[in-house]
């Protein structure tokens, strides 16, 4: 049985293939302004990476923000039951999920069957997710890619007080002017992100093994501070970005049944 | 058909408040409800459409004194001087309802009304500040329940240059407290007939109390009929009966509206709904054109079963004493007591409704039922009960991310679909 996850987010889409549990092929591109061009694109590229055609999947399911314009899928999941499922089949012992995305926050509480049992969303704005993160490393003349490894250069963090990626944004460019030195300036976007997120994480309170996905999991400063300020190692899995389209792929299986 | 729906089809009018305060529309759209009477589900919906929009003409054509009355004011006493009676609160939400909050909203905003306010308080005070609303002789707000309406009334009423009388309840529910409250609503009752030159007719007052109960034994009837599996009556619905629950009370056509309503479930039979899931609501819906009640009720096919504002909390009151009577039942409201109260209240709810899971809409600006609501999702689900904390905007569609609120929604469902069927999965619609 072949089933597809398409995962249509604010900043990026992610499609996977599976075959029988085992990943076959998965693909990522920008969202870009037309969702449903997206979702068509990179389902196509997982398609064409795995070498096969869309009649020799038996289900797709389609989640992220952007799942109600995916045509051709058999059924629309939320990214919670997706990011949940994904990342309980990575890591059977994961019982928080920390999903932060290209414009939202979520963190999952899940059960010994990777069932939801709790969530909290933060959606109200972008601060702490991938767009603010692309905002201040544009700021910071860096690519977000870059943002981890400059951070570790630092030997002192600067303050940064505001969240709102507006005023944030200010912040850093006063810091720069300033002459705080940018691995420092990193840092402290770091801890302010990971702060925030802590905040989050306690609502539904910290259970172990915390796993973090999504595209801000791809930095490793983030990582550590978010660890530090929980107490617990946060887990990454190898792709971050991929698991909320794996966990869609996972719960098409349950329906091509 | 549904009654906003109705309203919109007549009122396309780009210049809202001139319609909406002129008793000409009131007339027009009283003979075209008439006309459209078959047309609702409930002939329950028609009876309080018909009540409302001839108060609503009365309070504009001048007919009789007009007091403004704040959501939980027990507005008994007002009926029982025979005025006419304005709930601005309920305004708020008609006026949401036919699509025109944004421009009363954006006048609030130029008169310098926080955001941050409840969006019922910012659309009548930007609907006052037009000269939209009918000029009242007098305000009276209730201080228990809403911190926001005492001030709102207080600005309202230097604008209007008219009396503003408060009803202060203590918040420990005390022999004292009742005797406290008993006592100013006496006063209220003496000074608004003062300041409308009416006579304190303590027999009027006697039947307006008579109707209070009968307003609650019909719905406490309805309440009983809506145990039913799957729900005769959906709360979506019921949420629109609000009129009622903030202006009703007191008055025969309120209570014949309700006696109605249960003739109506007793024979009700609603075999095509599904059910899927059943829902206990707490505190109010969007009244805006956003999708969730929509998507809940017709899209995912869960019933909201009961919904909390419609819950009979208060005991039966008696016409000999009305006072001290009315007093007991504002000191009874389980949402002004420690919070506890409420969880025990939302708990029995649940049971007794066979619920599948509970939904706190949590109205932005709202810190009397959103303040406690951590507390009371924690306690509830200690309890078993899967809990959603769904935050939005009754009226402010701005305060509201609408695919979020949709996303929270559905991942609600999917973990009681989970929970159904114990594996996790997620079944097909």
């Amino acid at each position: 049985m072949i089933t597809g996850g398409i995962d249509v987010g604010s900043l990026s889409s992610e499609a996977v293939l599976l075959k029988d549990g085992e990943i076959l092929s998965y693909s990522i591109i920008n969202t870009g302004a037309d969702a449903r061009k997206a979702a068509e694109q990179v389902y196509q590229t997982a398609l064409e990476k795995a070498g096969l055609q869309s009649s020799d999947v038996d289900a797709v399911v389609a989640t992220g923000y952007g799942r109600l314009v995916v045509p051709f899928a058999t059924k629309q999941v939320t990214e919670i039951s997706c990011h949940a499922r994904g990342a309980f089949f990575l890591f059977p012992e994961v019982r928080t999920v920390i999903d932060i995305g290209g414009q939202d926050s979520k963190v999952i509480r899940i059960d010994g069957r990777g069932n939801v049992v709790d969530f909290v969303m933060n959606d109200k704005c972008a601060a702490g997710t991938g767009r603010f993160l692309e905002v201040i490393a544009r700021a910071l003349e860096l690519s977000v890619a870059e943002l981890g490894k400059e951070g570790e250069k630092a030997t002192r963090v600067a303050e940064i007080s505001s969240m709102c990626t507006v005023f944030a944004e200010s912040e850093v460019v006063s810091l720069i002017a300033q002459g705080v030195p940018r691995p420092e300036i990193v840092r402290g976007l770091h801890q302010a992100i990971a702060e925030r997120t802590a905040g989050l994480v306690q609502r539904v309170g910290i259970v172990p093994e915390v796993v973090m996905t999504g595209g801000v999991a791809k930095n490793s400063g983030v990582v550590a501070a978010l660890s530090q300020k929980l107490g617990v190692k946060v887990l990454v899995p190898q792709e971050p970005q991929i698991v909320g389209a794996l966990g869609a792929a996972l719960l098409a299986q349950k329906l091509a049944q | 058909m549904d009654l906003y729906e109705f309203m919109r089809g007549i009122l396309r009018e780009q210049r809202w408040g001139k319609v909406l305060s002129s008793p000409l529309t009131y007339q027009l759209v009283e003979k075209a409800l008439w006309l459209a009477r078959k047309g609702f589900r409930w002939r329950a919906t028609y009876l309080m459409a018909r009540f409302a929009l001839a108060q609503t003409k009365k309070a504009y054509t001048g007919e009789a004194p007009v007091v403004w009355t704040s959501a939980f004011f027990p507005v008994e006493i007002v009926w029982g001087l025979g005025l006419c009676l304005f709930s601005p609160e309920v305004a708020a939400a008609f006026i949401t309802s036919l699509g025109f909050a944004d421009q009363a909203l954006s006048q609030a905003d130029q008169k310098g009304y926080s955001r941050d306010l409840c969006s019922f308080h910012r659309c009548i005070a930007g609907a006052a500040a037009d000269g939209y609303l009918p000029p009242p002789a007098a305000l009276v707000a209730s201080t228990h329940l809403c911190d926001g309406a005492p001030l709102l009334f207080q600005n309202l009423a230097e604008h209007y240059k008219v009396p503003y009388l408060v009803l202060d309840v203590p918040y420990e529910s005390t022999p004292e407290a009742e005797k406290y409250v008993a006592h100013q609503l006496a006063q209220i009752w003496n000074t608004l007939a003062e300041i409308t030159d009416r006579r304190p007719d303590i027999g009027s007052l006697a039947r307006a109390v008579d109707y209070s109960n009968q307003f609650r034994n019909h719905l406490e009837a309805v309440n009983t009929l809506r145990c039913r599996i799957p729900a005769p009556i959906q709360g979506s619905e019921m949420l629109n009966y609000l009129y009622l629950f903030f202006a009703g009370q007191g008055h025969k056509e309120a209570a014949a509206v309700f006696a109605c309503l249960e003739r109506e479930l007793e024979s009700a039979v609603d075999s095509e709904n599904r059910e899927r899931f059943r829902l206990l609501w707490l505190h109010l819906k969007p009244y805006h054109k956003g999708e969730l009640m929509h998507f809940l009720e017709k899209e995912a096919g869960c019933s909201i079963a009961f919904e909390e504002m419609s819950h009979v909390y208060w005991p039966p009151l008696d016409p000999v004493n009305p006072f001290p009577s009315l007093a007991r039942k504002i000191l009874s409201h389980f949402a002004y007591k420690p919070l506890e109260w409420r969880i025990a209240v939302v708990d029995a709810l649940a049971r007794k409704y066979q619920v599948d899971g509970i939904v706190h809409f949590s109205h932005w600006g709202c810190r009397q039922s959103c303040g406690g609501s951590l507390i009371l999702r924690d306690a509830l689900q200690e309890k078993g009960w899967p809990v959603l904390l769904l935050d939005g905007d009754c009226l402010d569609q701005r305060n509201e991310a609408p695919g979020a609120v949709l996303t929270r929604a559905q991942a609600f469902l999917e973990v009681l679909e989970g929970r159904k069927e114990g594996s996790g999965g997620i079944a097909e619609k």
